[in-house]
């Protein structure tokens, strides 16, 4: 019969239940549902789907009804888990170290050396300690706590304890009213004390696997709570014997890393090359960077370790383990017991093993009693029901002593199987400690940093985020020009077979194409207008040109998720999901409405793109990724606008007949949407100065070349802060070009002859304008190259650096 | 014998590696029957920062980290050791397999070759192929000449076939291959059997030109264990002999992983071609 943690079996009350059950029946049993849905949909709004728009909802989910335990029982508790994680912390020192357990013969060598996380490198590294540790706990029949599994890597629950307690607070505050918990901030500050103590001078960070890791969510809530950088394995290199993080303003020293990719990944070179982890880690681990937990200590959490702790504890610690784990044996030296169930001795992998499995092996496999944990209180339609749980408990180490986290994450079990379920069938619980002396509760003395001096850059950005905004905002520009291009062409084929004039202005548009990569010249140049409109379709169409360029752009918003808003993520998902739709409508060139669909489609393109730049104009703060993402659109624009004109001017016949210039000055400005502006300043007159003075002198048109390259200039200047003006100088010079053309034209006795000569200087202006770019490429985003192995042959996976 | 070892190896890079991080066990390992008299491990360009250490094994080991731009990459290993191994003991008198097996499991030290590694895991086609050299109760030495002799007679040294992530059973298929194949498929054949075997990573001589199959090269060969009273032995199944005085150790490990002589994690760099030399003659 399992224990039930609130009523005593007697027909009495646990005492520590008391207040609490007292709020719950003053609420009712339709209130308190109501409040659970409230909760529910808080925990929606402010979990992960909202950080990660189109995901799937948070996989945790909560129960409302908090597990209560009397300060008294914690206190045993603690004492237990602190002494648990000083045994373990001393068997990882012993085993990185000089292996007297095994020498001795406390240890069978086959626990260690078949184990699958003892990290052979770890070893004599100074490595082998334990920081942070959780443990997952169960209540037996008689009351007692048993250890069910212990968490030596980064136990996942930390961020989500810290959420739940304060959703709950927010939603159901009369559960607060009526009693004094024990605050759970001081933990979080001694964890954060702890960060950068182990950090020293420099800074700490989070090592995470990436956003398509289950647990980066966690990462993300984690770094948030601890203030510490999130970073991956791509963002940090080895320079001199220290690691250091790339950011813009170039390396900078971490000192302390905790760890969320597991031990085997951390140094491609010396243990697995899966492309998570940094070349070189492990030799500057044991005196320039800490690792919270060290690499490996992923070792003492086997099961096959359980049955050794009571007698490890005397040899280790001269003391007798106070908190037992599940009872378990190693069924390589005994039978297994009756009725007890076999499972792996290594590497949390929970499944029952088969008796065939254990006879071929017996020494990789562990029995364990079955154990009924303990039921607590939970909601449910018809009220509270008793269901079996589990508590995760958190411990963290700060000089030397540890302390454990004054609360714990519940979990309630659905099925037999005694193991903490996987991420996406939590059903979590706050775990409350009840403070009976709220005087002695008492936190430690607080670590001051130094003030930090007001900064509105972000120039501790990691290159790898400035990098992926660069580019979202290259492609970006590229998928607007490439469908108003397109739209501006599909217009002049919809109508009856096209004039000479028109024929020769559709020359000028294919080169315009071609240029951007959307046609083919040679395939569709003199051959009629079935060969071009059927190009355009194939550009316009599923899996043409277009929809490259919304896949580029879809890639790069999916590796910014942590870091755009909601709302801005949202429309982008919408728009793209919108305009992959009315790609997929285009019908094929026999369709008579083919191009009408197409010619629909880019205006959605249009759309989509406009209501973007409108988004991060009005919510994105200038500065950080928001002057690289502005950056790789003036740029991209900048490039598109002089070759765009460079071809409007070599207009058909134009060489032999300058004045046919006019027609090309006329196609420029309806290609930089300055048709209207122009009209407006001069009427009907067109001539060569005044209509390229708006198109590439005047700053103050932003389809214009010179409002780009003036933005430019601002943002390098920014983003170097005053400190770096070479970028921005360069930009200045490039300044001067647009206006230097126009001066030549108004100085010019003929401006249409002389506008003849414009081509190729905007073509040098545009290669000027691309080698700007791989100089702010090699500036700030050179130091992310793809890392490959050499030497040792692995399966052709290059490892993962940055985007 | 006093050896001197030279050991060049050379990555040319097709485009300009703009940061590397290497580890090399380049170093012979100081032993009872082998002395090191020099070492040295020299790389070019010159790095930006090394380190020098013992592995797990006890094995000398070297972290190269080079962070200015460069389209090739040399390492240099330079040794003179002076080595002397005893006589082998006597075949027949050594313990019997089962026996020798059975000890491993409560030898801490040992103990840890029994087990499955990711280039020599326990094979059923190793274990079938290498049946027959252990009946019941033979005594462990005599099965382990077999063996030797078995994969030296059934198997056709052709480099160039393999690589280092050729399986076992491929080698087994193909009757052919290198030393790390055939030292490889002994481990996995001793550890289905429950006996201890390391992976042993080093030189034979060079000298007589082609007397000895594995020269000009990184050599690799079996160390087996004959049980408490013996201790480990080393066979080298390429060659068919026991190891006596034409070896030079640089290290050990459970397999070829845990002994690389040279491997690395570069940034850049493009398709590279590598070139390895080793000379291993008697110092004069």
């Amino acid at each position: 019969m399992a224990r039930d943690e609130m009523v005593d079996g007697k027909g009495g009350l646990r005492p520590q239940w008391r207040s609490l059950l007292g709020v719950l029946a003053g609420l009712g049993h339709a209130e308190l549902a109501d409040r659970a849905r409230r909760l529910e949909r808080v925990m929606q709004d402010d979990g992960v789907a909202s950080l990660l728009p189109g995901s799937p909802p948070d996989p945790w989910r909560f129960d409302p009804i908090p597990l209560p335990l009397s300060q008294t029982e914690f206190l045993t508790l603690q004492a237990g888990l602190v002494q648990r994680a000083r045994l373990l912390d001393a068997m990882l020192t012993d085993l990185y170290g000089d292996q007297k357990m095994l020498s001795q013969g406390a240890l069978p060598p086959a626990l260690v050396y078949a184990n699958p996380d003892f990290l052979r490198p770890c070893r004599h590294a100074g490595l082998g300690s334990l920081h942070c540790y959780a443990a997952d706990l169960l209540r037996t029949e008689d009351g007692a706590w048993n250890v069910l599994a212990d968490r030596t890597g980064l136990a996942d629950g930390l961020a989500h304890v810290l959420q739940n307690r304060r959703q709950l607070g927010r939603v159901i505050p009369e559960l607060f009213a009526s009693q004094l918990l024990c605050n759970l901030d001081p933990f979080v500050e001694l964890c954060m004390d702890a960060l950068r103590r182990a950090a020293g001078s420099a800074r700490a960070a989070l090592l995470t696997p990436g956003h398509d890791d289950p647990a980066w969510y966690s990462h993300v809530l984690l770094a948030r709570e601890l203030s510490c950088v999130l970073v991956e394995g791509g963002d940090l290199t080895v320079r001199d014997g220290g690691l250091f993080l790339k950011t813009l303003r170039g390396l900078q020293p971490i000192g302390a890393l905790l760890r969320g990719i597991p031990g085997r990944s951390i140094d491609p070179l010396e243990l697995e090359p899966d492309g998570l982890g940094v070349p070189g880690l492990l030799a500057v681990a044991r005196h320039a960077v800490r690792i919270l937990n060290s690499p490996g200590s992923e070792l003492v959490e086997a099961p096959g370790f359980s049955a050794f702790l009571p007698d490890l504890a005397r040899r280790l610690l001269g003391e007798t383990l106070q908190l037992p784990s599940v009872p378990t044996v190693w069924l390589g030296t005994t039978d297994r017991p009756f009725g007890w169930q076999a499972i792996p001795a290594f590497a949390p992998s929970w499944r029952p093993a088969s008796p065939e499995e254990v006879a071929a092996a017996p020494w990789r496999y562990v029995a364990r009693t079955v154990v009924e944990p303990s039921v607590a209180p939970c909601l449910s339609g018809d009220g509270l029901v008793p269901r079996p749980i589990l508590v995760r408990m958190f411990l963290m180490r700060d000089r030397g002593v540890w302390h454990a986290l004054p609360g714990g994450l519940g979990c309630v079990l659905f099925d037999a199987l005694q193991t903490w379920p996987d991420q996406g069938s939590l059903l979590a619980k706050d775990v409350w400690v009840l403070a009976e002396n709220p005087a002695a509760i008492e936190g430690p003395p607080p670590f001051r940093a130094a003030p930090l001096a007001i900064r509105r850059t972000a120039g501790d950005m990691p290159s790898r985020v400035a990098d992926n905004f660069f580019w979202r905002g290259r492609y970006l520009e590229r998928l607007e020009g490439a469908a108003r291009l397109l739209c501006l062409t599909i217009g002049r084929l919809s109508g009856p077979a096209p004039t000479p004039h028109e024929v020769a202005e559709l020359d000028v548009l294919i080169a315009c194409l071609a240029q951007a990569g959307l046609v083919n010249a040679d395939a569709v140049a003199g051959l009629g207008t079935t060969a071009l409109s059927h190009a355009l379709l194939r550009a316009a169409g599923s899996w043409g040109a277009v929809h490259a360029l919304l896949g580029q752009v879809s890639r790069l918003t999916g590796l910014l998720r942590d870091q755009l808003t909601s709302e801005m993520h949202a429309v982008t998902a919408r728009g793209m999901r919108e305009v992959e739709e009315a790609l997929k409508r285009i019908p094929g060139p026999a369709d008579g409405q083919a191009l009408d669909a197409a010619s629909r489609a880019m205006s959605r393109v249009l759309g989509f793109a406009a209501a973007l730049s409108g988004l991060t104009a009005e919510n994105m703060v200038r500065g950080g990724g928001r002057l690289f993402l502005d950056l790789g659109r003036r740029v991209e624009r900048a490039q598109a606008i002089a070759d765009q004109i460079a071809c409007a001017l070599e207009f058909p016949g134009a060489a032999r007949q300058p004045a046919r210039v006019e027609h090309g000055l006329r196609l420029a400005l309806e290609l930089c949407d300055s048709s209207i502006t122009y009209r407006s300043r001069y009427l009907s007159v067109l001539q060569p100065a005044p209509a390229l003075d708006l198109l590439l002198a005047d700053e103050g048109n932003p389809r214009g070349l010179a409002f780009q390259l003036a933005a430019i200039r601002s943002l390098l200047s920014e983003i170097g802060s005053g400190a770096d003006t070479s970028l921005a100088a360069i930009a200045t010079t490039l300044l001067d070009e647009p206006a230097s053309m126009v001066r030549t034209l108004s100085e010019a006795a003929d401006q249409s002859v002389a506008a003849l000569f414009l081509p190729a200087r905007l073509r040098s202006l545009r290669d000027a304008v691309a080698e700007l770019c791989e100089r702010v490429s090699r500036r700030y985003f050179a130091l992310l190259p793809t890392a490959r192995a050499v030497g040792i042959e692995v399966p052709s996976r290059s490892l993962r650096g940055a985007a | 014998m006093i050896y001197r070892v030279r050991h060049v190896t050379r990555y040319d890079y097709q485009t300009p590696v703009d940061l590397g991080a290497h580890l090399a066990h380049l170093r012979p390992r100081a032993l009872p029957h082998q002395k090191v008299l020099r070492a040295g491990v020299h790389a070019a360009p010159a790095v930006s920062w090394r380190r020098e250490g013992t592995d797990h094994f006890g094995n000398e080991v070297t972290w190269l980290f080079l962070d200015v731009v460069h389209a090739a990459f040399q390492v240099t290993a330079d040794a003179t050791v002076d080595v002397a191994c005893p006589e082998a003991p006597e075949a027949g008198a050594t313990a019997h397999w089962e026996e020798v097996a059975r000890q491993a499991w409560t030898d801490w030290q040992v103990a840890e070759f029994l087990f499955d590694s990711p280039h020599a895991p326990a094979d059923h086609a190793a274990r079938a192929y290498a049946f027959d050299c252990f009946p019941a109760r033979r005594p462990v030495l005599d099965a382990l000449l077999d063996l030797s002799a078995r994969i030296h007679r059934d198997f056709t040294f052709r480099a160039g076939v393999t690589s280092t992530s050729t399986r076992i059973s491929e080698v087994l298929r193909r009757r052919e291959g290198v030393c790390q194949d055939f030292t490889h498929l002994m481990i996995s054949a001793l550890r289905s059997f429950g006996l201890p075997a390391r992976y042993v990573s080093g030189y034979v001589r060079t000298r007589p030109t082609r007397a000895r199959l594995g020269a000009d090269q990184s050599h690799a060969w079996v160390s087996c264990w004959l049980g408490p009273a013996h201790g480990w032995l080393d066979v080298d199944p390429t060659n068919g002999i026991v190891v006596r005085d034409e070896h030079v150790v640089l290290g050990w490990g459970r397999d070829f992983g845990d002994v690389t002589p040279l491997r690395g994690v570069i940034l850049g760099g493009g398709e590279q071609t590598l070139s390895v030399e080793v000379v291993l003659e008697e110092a004069t």
